[in-house]
């Protein structure tokens, strides 16, 4: 039993490749992961989040690559010789045992003196809550309830690494949110490293430190919360982050003039860059509905109670716009839109990249 | 609402009335026996059959320890079969999660052999068997008959536990690595118990094979090992077959069976009731 400290569990990949038959799941990942962070990976099905967990545990072997834990090498150890934890999604707990074997199992096989075994596991599901359904089975419990269970085994013999894969995703809406809350407390009074796969950017962006953005088996971007939302690095990160996304749109920059159709505006500062095509994003929450501005229709108004969601019909393709307040529009509505300059991303038409 | 109850009450008495038809064809020979068991030799033979007699528990006496006593051969019996079955598990078990979970090379082709051993019809192997047994001298020995049942146990039970093996999710087997246990305590404490259920069965189908063969038992033992299905030959000869004597030996000799039967019916209700993984896992 280590006593967790501050520098322990940093990791590192590079250049870490793995493919299941012809598919290419990881196609050269680089991540840089910190003592004591809470780290997300995000992306959506298939990008290779899970594949890269799964090598962090030791459960899958990298084609190429190398990964550290702590600076040692330990890109072939087995997963029982790395001190990682890992929750499942779908928890595996023993369903043999009542909780106190389930939590107990990892102290008995890593040989802790069994007369220390019953006041670990206690403390461990006490810092979960479960410490009065010790006697139960898991399958005499609720979905949340197993989930504590899964992060009392997890927690129980301080691990260097905790890995979360898509912890909260069996559990209802209600639910979830306060299980986010309690896991991001519950990580700060640890003091883990902890890293966490999630298809739910909102899960991310609320509970993360920093997370990496998974695309396509490739890291498309690195950074905090703050920086992947309002720095996407390139087209296909601001097209995924967001709730809903960034709307692209095609334009044309002249010094600081960006022009959408007949629809033009000024940009607060001048980008490096010569005149000619660009892709404009903005995020539905910086457009608002003004006098002056780009012709549009409505398709759809969405009510979402505390504000208003509108789908309009800007040439051929729809933009969104969210409203901070519920109004009433008719459909097929013609209004004016008005992009807030100061909120307006530009990429590269050909490589996708960020224009700043 | 009552013509549905109704139609649900009369679907019910039709399934009822069925299975209780079903139950009575296959319970009858069984009734026959006990009856004919309870009969003394001449009345077994009386013509028209008696249905009032007096009951008498002297065949199961002669039967048991009579002249030709087939308590020897329950014996027997019970060595042989307890030898199969402890065997056979304790060699299907790992040899089934290999099968399971072990990426081995020619894995398949390993998997079709073992399947293949079971497609030979049993009566074309016992003269070669019989040959190979007299050949290492093993003919009338119990390492030899044991050896015998193996052959066709094992191939029986490692397809059996694989597919309950293969019903486990691998994510408890990846958490067990993850906490620390190796291959061996991993199949100890966390798949063994979830397949107890499949284990039972298993147990239960080797050891009714081994109890019930008589094939091999014949041709293969003899003095020394004569198991109770070939003892019971005991009561039936050129001259006369003694049926209430054979009926009562053949009830004594299923008596083990039913034990074991009932003993393991726990394990496999217990068995197919655990399970906590979502969507997977034996409930």
């Amino acid at each position: 039993m280590n006593q967790a400290s501050d520098n322990r569990g940093r990791v590192t990949l590079r250049g870490i490749r793995k493919s299941f038959g012809s598919f290419e799941a990881l196609k050269g990942v680089d991540l840089d992961i910190e003592a004591v962070e809470f780290f997300a990976l995000l992306g959506p099905s298939g990008s290779g989040k899970t594949t890269t967990l799964r090598v962090l545990a030791g459960l899958e072997t990298p084609d190429e690559g190398v990964m550290t834990l702590d600076d040692a090498d330990v890109t072939y150890a087995q997963p029982g010789e790395r001190d990682v934890a890992m929750v499942f999604q779908n928890y595996a707990l023993y369903p043999h045992m009542t909780l106190e074997a389930n939590i107990g199992f990892p102290l008995k096989m890593d040989g802790v003196p069994k007369d220390q075994i019953p006041g670990l596991v206690r403390e461990a599901a006490a810092k979960v809550k479960i410490d009065h359904l010790l006697h139960r089975r898991p399958g005499q419990l609720s979905g949340g309830q197993q989930q504590r269970c899964a992060l009392a085994r997890a927690i129980v013999r301080q691990p260097r690494l905790f890995l979360l894969d898509e912890p909260l995703s069996n559990l209802d809406a209600q639910l979830r949110l306060e299980t986010r809350v309690e896991l991001k407390k519950l990580q700060r009074s640890l003091d883990v490293t902890t890293v966490y796969v999630t298809h739910d950017q909102e899960e991310a962006m609320t509970i993360a430190d920093r997370m990496a953005v998974f695309l396509d088996g490739n890291i498309a971007q690195v950074g905090t919360p703050e920086e992947v939302f309002n720095t996407p690095r390139n087209v296909d990160v601001a097209a995924f982050i967001g709730s809903p996304p960034m709307n692209i749109l095609k334009g044309h920059l002249d010094g600081t003039k960006v022009s959408i159709g007949d629809y033009a505006f000024n940009l607060p500062a001048a980008v490096a860059r010569s005149p000619g095509e660009v892709v404009v994003g903005i995020r539905p929450s910086h457009i608002a509905i003004a006098q002056e501005g780009l012709p549009a229709s409505l398709y759809l108004s969405e009510n979402l109670g505390e504000s208003m969601l509108l789908n309009f019909d800007v040439g051929d393709q729809l933009v969104k716009v969210r409203l901070p307040e519920v109004c009433r529009f008719a459909d097929n509505e013609t209004v004016r839109l008005k992009f807030d300059p100061g909120h307006v991303h530009l990429f590269d038409p050909q490589s996708g990249t960020r224009i700043d | 609402m009552t013509s549905r109850a109704s139609t649900k009450y009369t679907r019910n008495a039709i399934w009822f009335v069925a299975g209780g038809l079903l139950l009575f064809v296959w319970v009858i020979p069984l009734i026959w026996a006990v009856i004919v068991s309870l009969k003394s030799e001449s009345e077994v033979l009386a013509y028209p059959p008696s249905i009032f007699f007096e009951p008498t528990l002297q065949n199961y006496r002669d039967a048991l320890f009579g002249g030709v006593s087939i308590l020897p051969s329950l014996g027997t019996s019970m060595i042989v079969s307890t030898a199969t079955t402890v065997l056979t598990i304790v060699i299907a078990v790992p040899a089934a999660y290999a099968f399971a979970r072990l990426n081995l090379r020619g894995k398949k082709w390993l998997g079709f052999y073992t399947l293949a051993t079971q497609m030979v019809p049993p009566v074309g192997l016992v003269i070669p068997y019989f040959l190979i047994l007299n050949k290492v001298g093993w003919l009338d020995s119990y390492q030899g008959m044991v050896t015998v049942y193996l052959t066709f146990s094992l191939p029986f039970a490692i397809w059996l536990l694989v597919s309950y093996m293969e019903d486990i999710p691998w994510e408890m087997e990846e958490a067990a690595f993850l906490d620390k246990a190796n291959r061996f305590q991993t199949l100890w404490y966390v798949i063994l118990p979830q397949v107890r259920g499949g284990i039972a069965v298993t147990v239960i189908f080797i050891f009714l094979n081994a109890w019930n063969e008589f094939l091999f038992a014949v041709q293969l033992g003899g003095n020394t090992v004569r198991p109770v299905t070939v003892a019971m030959y005991n009561f039936v000869s050129v001259e006369q077959t003694l049926w209430a004597k054979l009926s009562a030996a053949a009830l004594v000799a299923m008596v083990p069976m039913i034990i074991i039967g009932i003993a393991a019916q726990k394990q496999i209700v217990k068995g197919l009731t655990v399970g906590a993984v979502k969507g997977g896992g034996r409930r």
